[in-house]
């Protein structure tokens, strides 16, 4: 057996090559995209609320945002307070004020962004893969699977969501996962619909029925051809869902079902802070605005996303 | 019936029919055709659209299911082969699409697109036998090495149906259906492709059935010719002859219609009536009767069959003997 | 005989990606009253792109005509006001787009379409414009009574038919045929351009016919014009183009043509493709591809040449030229 040189090693051609064309897609979408300057600054946005939920706990510790400090309710942001953390006395900046158990608004915030991506990353993950594979199913065998699977996502869909969700929760009892569950069914009809609407415009197709005539059989078709060519708006939906999946909970933990105090989530902290409009409106102002700027973000992003992959399918 | 053949053709088409069942009725598609194509020889086929040529390139590749009728390629049945014998018999019978915007997938790079089927088939041992096999289909069409892991979109029509053409090849086939490969092209374009593709019949001498509705293009590739109007074959003759005397009407006006690019050429042309009829629940008698102009009353009321009116010659028409 | 068309050192440009597309590079064209102009070329070539531009269509900010002008009936178009173009459009400059399928309104009847450019272009009463409207469909060849009827209930053929009977519905000075009859099949299409003659010859309009079809150009012009990377390469009658081609670009059309009457096998193609028109050659934007290229063809860029009204932009004829000026 003759030695080959490192860089002649068909492994590393053939990663450095796959290496050299992903840069090269990445590039050319990441120029199209940087076109929309408003969803390069949301991308911007989100990745920062990302890092931040990422070091949530660096930030502010856990217990510490959950635990009462009554003598430091309701103060203003930028006042300070003496809190007792740990059999410890320390003077803290209340940096968007405290809430009414006087715990810290910018700490429940900055947790509440970690349940949020959360939540919005596993609902979003979940219901594409139960829609996509049932949109699959129906766009591409057609026939009686397609008339099934499209009468029963017109079922869930005359089902309206709110009382879907809270029947889900009243059945299956109140957790986080149940939650997910709740939210990702209301997300379910809408990704069998753009699966199954892109398969069928894909399948008939030329470069499908060239697979065909190859030999592709019906699973190389599927997986090979017509997935990744369906990809952009399964991807722009997806960034949709993300954001209305987090308002999603917000309206259901507000209500009561879903997170619920003195666990951080956004919409619950909107719910408490109804008593307090009047007199301290900064308990309703942070989460409400961390909630719209959230959403809008993730809705700047999708439309920069459909703009950037959209003309490259045509051109 | 047919002319002697010296050795048996390597394709045998019986009486093969193609319906679909549509809104208003059925739609005859392919109506009860019948033609052999001898090996390393070219099978013209033309029409205009609706005529069925695409259908029927496609029930030869096994695309579509016959209704009705056989195919015979090398001695076996096409129409009832199972998936394992499919698979083997798509090995040796291979197609050629039209348009080379839609026909690659526009997500797959150049070499993925020509090496698939060498990956389904399993033809190849290692990653390196893999390249070297795709390199030289890619020069055998023309495409640079260096295009390679470019995507369709950066290349023009002629370089992604030299693609198509590479794919087409990939797995050694003796049989190439040509389903209209050159007419999304540019004339200089399209005469570089009809070159390669004499070139390689010439080289792996490929048998081939070429599908147009260009009467023009047909006459350099093919040796026989195939005229079809509505699913039915109305002519059939070898190439020189009818270029140089159509005999059935449709024919005439076809060859008639075509623009001659030179001074002072033919000023009379032959113009048809009205539209092509529906392909929907046919009436009986000539499908062509409505539009010809030499139609005599009975043309509507029986079938014309194809038949040999002279030797080598095959004409669907009651009168062809006046056009003689 | 009327100019009813000048085009004089027309650039046009197209803006994408931080590149610019240099569409019609320095073009200049004229054509007479009741002459039809064969506008020959391949895709990219520019032809659409000056059909355009004579209707003043070039949309900012993807394209902009960058200098030179264009009069028709010596109005120079550019410096028309907006009201003076939408009268112009329709009524006496026409335009039939390629593609039948997508050219007409599929929610409009096809006998409104007509009568909306009728009432819109001629001072009349809307039930008189329905009328003209049915006369026109008549004159096509379609029943007056499917005026009532919607784009998809017709067959390619018959909207091709449609769309005709809209641009000639104002009797135009001027029509642009922009592949009118691609997308049809060659019977229909022996039809249809029958019919055009007849009516163009009744009214004595003057056609500018896009196509790619030397064929075509044949049996339909008076005059044809090459056109080659946005420029006009040759020009001349088709006796004279036809009968003694000049530009190598024109042979090498002529040559890949699969010339059904002569027995030859295999065919002459142009060898490379058309220039990227964001990276135009020095000098010839064909030298690149010309058989007969010499030196001076990838340093100079050839200026127009004409002998007896056949103009051809070649550095092979303008030796000629200077010979024929010397003696």
């Amino acid at each position: 057996m003759t030695k080959q040189k490192a860089s002649q090693n068909p492994f590393f051609t053939s990663l450095s090559r796959f290496l050299k064309r992903q840069y090269k897609n990445t590039a050319q979408f990441w120029r199209q995209f940087s076109r929309n300057k408003l969803a390069v600054v949301s991308l911007i946005l989100v990745l920062l609320f990302a890092l931040i939920a990422l070091f949530a706990d660096w930030l502010y510790p856990y217990d510490f945002v959950t635990s009462n400090s009554l003598n430091n309710a309701l103060l203003k942001p930028g006042e300070k307070g003496v809190v007792s953390y740990h059999d410890k006395e320390f003077e803290h900046l209340f940096i968007l004020g405290s809430d009414n158990y006087g715990r810290d608004i910018l700490g429940r915030l900055v947790h509440g962004a970690r349940v949020s991506m959360i939540i919005g990353f596993a609902t979003v993950a979940m219901a594409l893969s139960v829609g996509g594979v049932l949109g699959a199913i129906a766009g591409y065998k057609g026939g009686l699977f397609d008339t099934l699977i499209m009468r029963l996502t017109d079922i869930v869909l005359s089902i309206p969501t709110i009382l879907m969700s809270i029947a889900i929760v009243a059945a299956l009892g109140n957790s986080f996962f149940n939650l997910l569950i709740a939210i990702s069914t209301s997300m379910i009809p809408g990704y069998i619909r753009i699966v199954r609407a892109s398969i069928i415009s894909i399948k008939d197709q030329e470069f499908v029925e060239a697979a065909r005539c190859i030999g592709a059989r019906d699973m190389r078709i599927v997986l090979k051809h017509i997935l990744p060519n369906i990809t952009s708006p399964v991807i722009v939906q997806s960034t949709l869902n993300v954001g209305s999946s987090i308002l999603w909970a917000s309206a259901l933990s507000f209500l009561g079902l879903g997170i619920l105090p003195p666990k951080p989530e956004w919409g619950n902290m909107l719910s408490e802070a109804r008593e307090f409009i009047q007199y301290a409106p900064h308990l309703l102002f942070a989460p409400g605005l961390a909630i719209l700027l959230t959403v809008l973000a993730y809705n700047l992003i999708g439309d920069g996303l459909r703009d950037a992959l959209d003309p490259k399918l045509k051109r | 019936m047919l002319s002697q053949d010296i050795e048996s053709p390597i394709l045998q088409v019986s009486n093969l029919k193609k319906y679909f069942h549509v809104a208003k009725g059925i739609l005859h598609a392919v109506d009860g055709i019948s033609f052999n194509i001898e090996r390393g020889k070219t099978l013209g086929m033309v029409g205009e659209s609706g005529c069925g040529k695409s259908t029927t390139g496609r029930l030869l590749v096994r695309l579509h299911e016959a209704d009705e009728g056989s195919i015979i390629y090398d001695g076996k049945e096409v129409t009832k082969a199972n998936p394992r014998e499919m698979l083997a018999l798509r090995t040796k019978m291979q197609m050629i699409f039209q348009d080379p915007y839609s026909s690659i997938n526009p997500r797959h790079t150049v070499s993925s697109i020509i090496g698939e089927p060498l990956k389904i088939y399993k033809k190849v041992k290692n990653s390196q036998e893999y390249e070297s096999k795709v390199h030289s289909l890619m020069a055998t069409v023309g495409l640079a090495d260096r295009l390679y892991d470019a995507y369709p979109h950066e290349l023009d029509g002629g370089r992604r149906q030299r693609i198509g053409i590479a794919r087409a090849l990939a797995l050694e086939p003796q049989f190439i259906v040509c389903d209209e490969p050159v007419s999304a092209l540019d004339v200089s374009i399209q005469a570089q492709i009809l070159n390669l593709l004499m070139d390689l019949q010439e080289k792996f001498g490929l048998t081939y059935l070429f599908i147009t509705h260009d009467l023009s293009v047909v006459k350099h590739i093919s040796n026989d010719i195939i005229i079809m109007y509505l699913g039915q074959i109305v002519e059939r003759s070898k190439t020189d002859e009818l270029f140089a005397h159509p005999i059935h009407p449709y024919s005439q006006a076809l060859l008639s219609a075509i623009p001659i690019p030179k001074l002072n050429a033919r000023k009379e042309r032959i113009i048809l009536k009205s539209e092509v009829s529906s392909p929907i629940n046919p009436k009986p008698g000539c499908r062509f009767a409505p539009r010809c102009n030499f139609a005599k009353p009975d043309c509507s009321e029986r079938d014309p069959l194809l038949r040999e009116i002279i030797p080598g010659r095959f004409v669907a028409c009651h009168y062809a003997e006046r056009f003689l | 005989m009327d100019r009813i068309l000048e085009v004089n050192d027309l650039h046009v440009h197209y803006f994408s990606n931080r590149k610019t597309v240099l569409a019609i590079n320095n073009l200049s064209l004229s054509m007479d009253r009741g002459r039809v102009l064969g506008l020959v070329g391949e895709t990219g070539a520019g032809k659409t792109t000056l059909a355009l531009s004579i209707l003043n269509m070039i949309r900012a900010p993807q394209g902009k005509i960058v200098s030179g002008t264009i009069k028709f009936n010596s109005i120079d178009i550019f410096k028309m006001s907006k009201h003076e173009l939408h009268d112009l459009r329709g009524k006496d400059i026409s335009m039939i787009f390629q593609d039948p399928m997508t050219a007409l309104n599929p929610v409009l009847t096809v006998g409104d379409q007509i009568a909306e450019t009728v009432f819109k272009h001629e001072k009349v009463s809307k039930a008189e414009a329905w009328e003209k409207a049915e006369a026109m469909l008549e004159t096509v060849g379609i029943p007056q009574v499917r005026a009532r009827e919607y784009p998809h209930q017709f067959s390619g053929g018959m909207k091709q038919r449609v769309v005709i009977a809209l641009a000639l519905a104002c009797n135009p000075k001027l029509l642009l045929a922009d592949e009118p009859t691609t997308a049809l099949d060659v019977t229909i299409q022996a039809q249809v351009l029958d019919l055009m003659r007849h009516l163009i010859k009744n009214h004595n309009t003057s056609v500018l016919f896009i196509t790619h079809s030397l064929g075509l150009v044949a049996e339909n012009c008076d005059e044809v014009a090459t056109m080659y990377a946005g420029e006009i390469v040759e020009y001349g009658t088709i006796d004279q183009v036809y009968g003694n081609t000049f530009h190598p670009y024109t042979k090498g059309l002529f040559g890949s043509l699969p010339d059904y009457s002569e027995g030859s096998n295999r065919l002459k193609p142009i060898p490379g493709l058309m220039p990227d028109p964001t990276n135009l050659p020095k000098g010839c934007y064909f030298s690149p591809r010309c058989p007969y290229v010499m030196p001076v063809c990838k340093e100079e860029h050839p200026q127009d040449s004409i002998i007896d009204g056949h103009l051809v932009k070649c550095h092979l004829y303008r030796r000629n030229n200077d010979e024929s000026k010397n003696r």
